[in-house]
């Protein structure tokens, strides 16, 4: 179990994270989530131990982050970078070997691993050589060869194209059945919406939204209701119990309380007109996010 | 295997493959093979064009004159008397010698007529040299009692001195002044490494991952001495050229001076020194090395790589001088007060230790605090590395260096 309890840190007079607390129960995955400059970098370093929290603690298994626990996490950082004169293979060695791994085991995962990205014919080759994404799933590799038990990736998506992308899902995905726990963020919300188990909204430093899907939408007050045709009599009966939306392809957009009975409400507009479409869309991640992050803009633009 | 042995093995690993060492060492090579060859090369050249001559006169004086001459000239032809006019093709038949001088004798005086090309090259060193013939045409007496005239009877004795003669006193100056040129050449050359190093791994990103896996101290220990071996590889493999070379080039020097070799077994003067050396080597090299580091920790483009160097490389040189003052003025109370200051201790202890008698409270004093200063320095460093590592964008000030360091 990762466990963050009331993080803190600043940089001179800036703060960078505040009572950050979040918990993730091992071999699940967390998506960690923000816009640019919350506060996602500087939890995952706290986490990682490479920034000492001001106040609050992290741990891992129940021990807090120290020397020995590190060499059991893996980080692949936003910002990436490889030895550009050592080779592919060398270079997931080494960096296993960093982690404790033994030689012969190190190069077995680093065949393991270059084999699974596919990138067998870049072994030999000095990593200065290869693309932008055969690069970036060398880092991949590094970070996760010694077979970490917690794997933090930093934007893992960010400057792949769909097809690489959908490679490093997978690898992603294989390590979750292996049971590694992982922490991840990305701005790309639909590719880890069903990657990840839990999630933590940041905004401003702080936590604006933590749980699992169904948790977040538990927190969400309103559902929107498609519903087809547009009528008069079907918005007549929409308008008493919600808040128009919108009309997106024909189809009507309402917005209702959470806890609005739908059975009621299907059974009264069926009862004014013929309905072809009735559909409440629960909040997708995307939706939860904006509001996250949107109330916490409203909030700082309060004097 | 732990971490220090991992980053020292790829570290020197990757370095040594890389191209601008081996160019590097290769340049090396060329240069100290040209250092030692060119003397000798050129002592050869000026003895054939300058120093040989023909000897003209009565065969009594030209064989007293000729004795004389053997030590700076070569005397490639002898005559009775020149063919008048005497040109220059007569010079280039007599094996193209520099020029011809005639002597004479009147009224106890010694006359020389030299005939040259170049007349600058023949002079007041000739003159000089055949002084004690012009005494002896005087005095009456022979060679050498003239010399006994001419030489006071020189004693030397040391006082307060390590060395039992001068020669043994001038080969400590020499080792003395070579191993302070090694240590101050190994620091520039690392410097540079070191700080490539860094900076490439700051720059490329790697730094971040690495920090997030081992300590930074251990980080920066194994690549401060990856750098710090390369750099002892490199300056043994030219010093190894340059002494694989040295019969060659010394050889010709010897022939053109005929000057006798030290009679100083070279292991009495320097194996003392060694271990001093050695001490000193490593714990200047630390102070240095690991500010350097720190400094490339600091940027985040290589292009400002120049910016922090120049204030980290200016106490090197510094140093350097101030041991060239104190293998001069060993026991002055500048060498003395420069011996106790960190980074500069270690150039001048030395020195003094090398050249004269240094107290062994004085010599355990300074290694102490040279122990001291390596260690802060390391220390410091690697708290200035880990902030460094990750602060990007503008060149941090001095103050927000500190700050980070402190929080």
């Amino acid at each position: 179990m990762l466990t963050v309890e009331q993080v803190s840190r600043s940089f001179g007079s800036v703060v960078a994270v505040r009572d950050v607390s979040f918990s993730l129960p091992t071999g699940q995955t967390l998506g960690l989530l923000g816009p640019n400059g919350a506060g996602k970098t500087t939890t995952m370093r706290i986490v990682l131990g490479i920034y000492a929290p001001d106040r609050g603690t992290v741990r891992w298994a129940g021990a807090p982050i120290g020397a020995a626990t590190r060499k059991r996490l893996g980080y692949l950082p936003e910002e990436r970078g490889l030895y550009g004169r050592m080779r592919v293979h060398e270079q997931i060695v080494y960096f296993a070997r960093l982690h404790g791994v033994g030689p012969a085991d190190a190069a077995a995962s680093a065949r393991r691993w270059i084999a699974q990205l596919g990138i067998e014919e870049y072994a030999n080759r000095p990593c200065s050589e290869l693309s932008k994404g055969n690069q970036q799933k060398v880092q991949l590799a590094c970070a996760a060869a010694h077979g970490p038990e917690l794997l933090i990736l930093d934007e893992p998506f960010s400057g792949l194209d769909p097809v690489n992308a959908q490679m490093v899902l997978g690898a992603i995905e294989g390590l979750r059945r292996t049971g590694t726990t992982l922490v991840l963020s990305s701005h790309q919300m639909w590719q880890i919406e069903n990657s990840c188990d839990r999630f933590c909204i940041i905004a401003d430093g702080a936590v604006r939204a933590a749980g699992t899907l169904a948790e977040l939408r538990a927190g969400v007050p309103e559902r929107v209701v498609r519903v087809a045709p547009n009528t008069a009599p079907t918005r007549a009966v929409l308008d008493r119990v919600g808040q128009f939306d919108a009309i997106i392809a024909g189809e009507l957009h309402y917005r209702l309380p959470a806890d609005s009975d739908f059975a009621v409400l299907l059974r009264d507009l069926v009862a004014v007109a013929p309905i072809t479409h009735f559909e409440p869309i629960p909040p997708s991640l995307s939706a939860m996010y904006l509001r996250a992050i949107g109330s916490a803009e409203m909030e700082a633009s309060i004097p | 295997m732990n971490t220090f042995a991992l980053v020292f093995g790829a570290e020197f690993a990757r370095k040594i493959r890389s191209r601008p060492f081996l160019v590097g060492t290769v340049a090396g090579m060329i240069s100290i093979a040209l250092l030692v060859l060119a003397p000798a090369f050129f002592a050869r050249a000026l003895r054939t064009s300058s120093s040989s001559i023909v000897l003209a006169g009565p065969p009594a004086l030209r064989a007293r004159a000729a004795d004389l001459l053997r030590g700076g000239y070569d005397v490639v032809a002898q005559r009775d008397a020149l063919p008048m006019p005497f040109t220059a093709a007569q010079l280039d038949g007599d094996h193209k010698a520099a020029a011809a001088i005639v002597l004479g004798a009147e009224r106890r005086r010694l006359r020389i007529d030299v005939y040259a090309r170049d007349l600058s090259q023949v002079g007041e060193g000739l003159e000089r040299t055949l002084e004690p013939l012009q005494l002896e045409l005087a005095t009456g007496a022979d060679l050498a009692g003239v010399a006994r005239l001419t030489n006071p009877d020189l004693h030397t004795h040391a006082v307060d001195s390590r060395f039992a003669d001068a020669d043994a006193a001038e080969l400590a100056h020499g080792i003395a002044f070579a191993l302070i040129f090694v240590l101050y050449l190994s620091i520039i050359i690392t410097s540079q490494s070191v700080m490539a190093s860094v900076a490439e791994e700051k720059t490329s990103r790697i730094a971040e991952v690495l920090v997030a896996t081992i300590s930074p101290v251990r980080l920066l220990a194994g690549k401060v001495t990856a750098a710090g071996a390369l750099g002892l590889a490199q300056i043994t493999l030219w010093g190894v050229t340059g002494l694989a070379l040295a019969p060659l080039g010394l050889g010709g020097m010897l022939d053109n001076t005929r000057a006798a070799s030290p009679h100083v077994p070279l292991t009495l003067v320097a194996l003392p020194t060694v271990g001093i050396f050695l001490a000193f080597f490593v714990l200047g090299f630390v102070q240095f090395a690991t500010l350097y580091a720190a400094a490339a920790s600091l940027i985040s483009r290589t292009e400002d790589l120049g910016s922090v160097a120049t204030p980290v490389i200016l106490p090197v040189v510094g140093a350097f001088f101030l041991a060239q003052y104190a293998s001069v003025a060993p026991n002055a109370p500048v060498s003395v007060i420069a011996s106790f200051v960190p980074f500069v201790s270690p150039f001048v202890m030395f020195t003094r230790s090398t050249i004269s008698n240094v107290p062994p409270l004085q010599l355990a004093l300074a290694l102490t605090i040279n122990v001291a200063a390596a260690y802060a320095c390391f220390n410091l460093a690697g708290k200035v590395y880990r902030v460094g590592l990750l602060m990007y964008g503008k060149l941090p000030s001095l103050a927000q260096v500190v700050a980070a360091v402190r929080s």
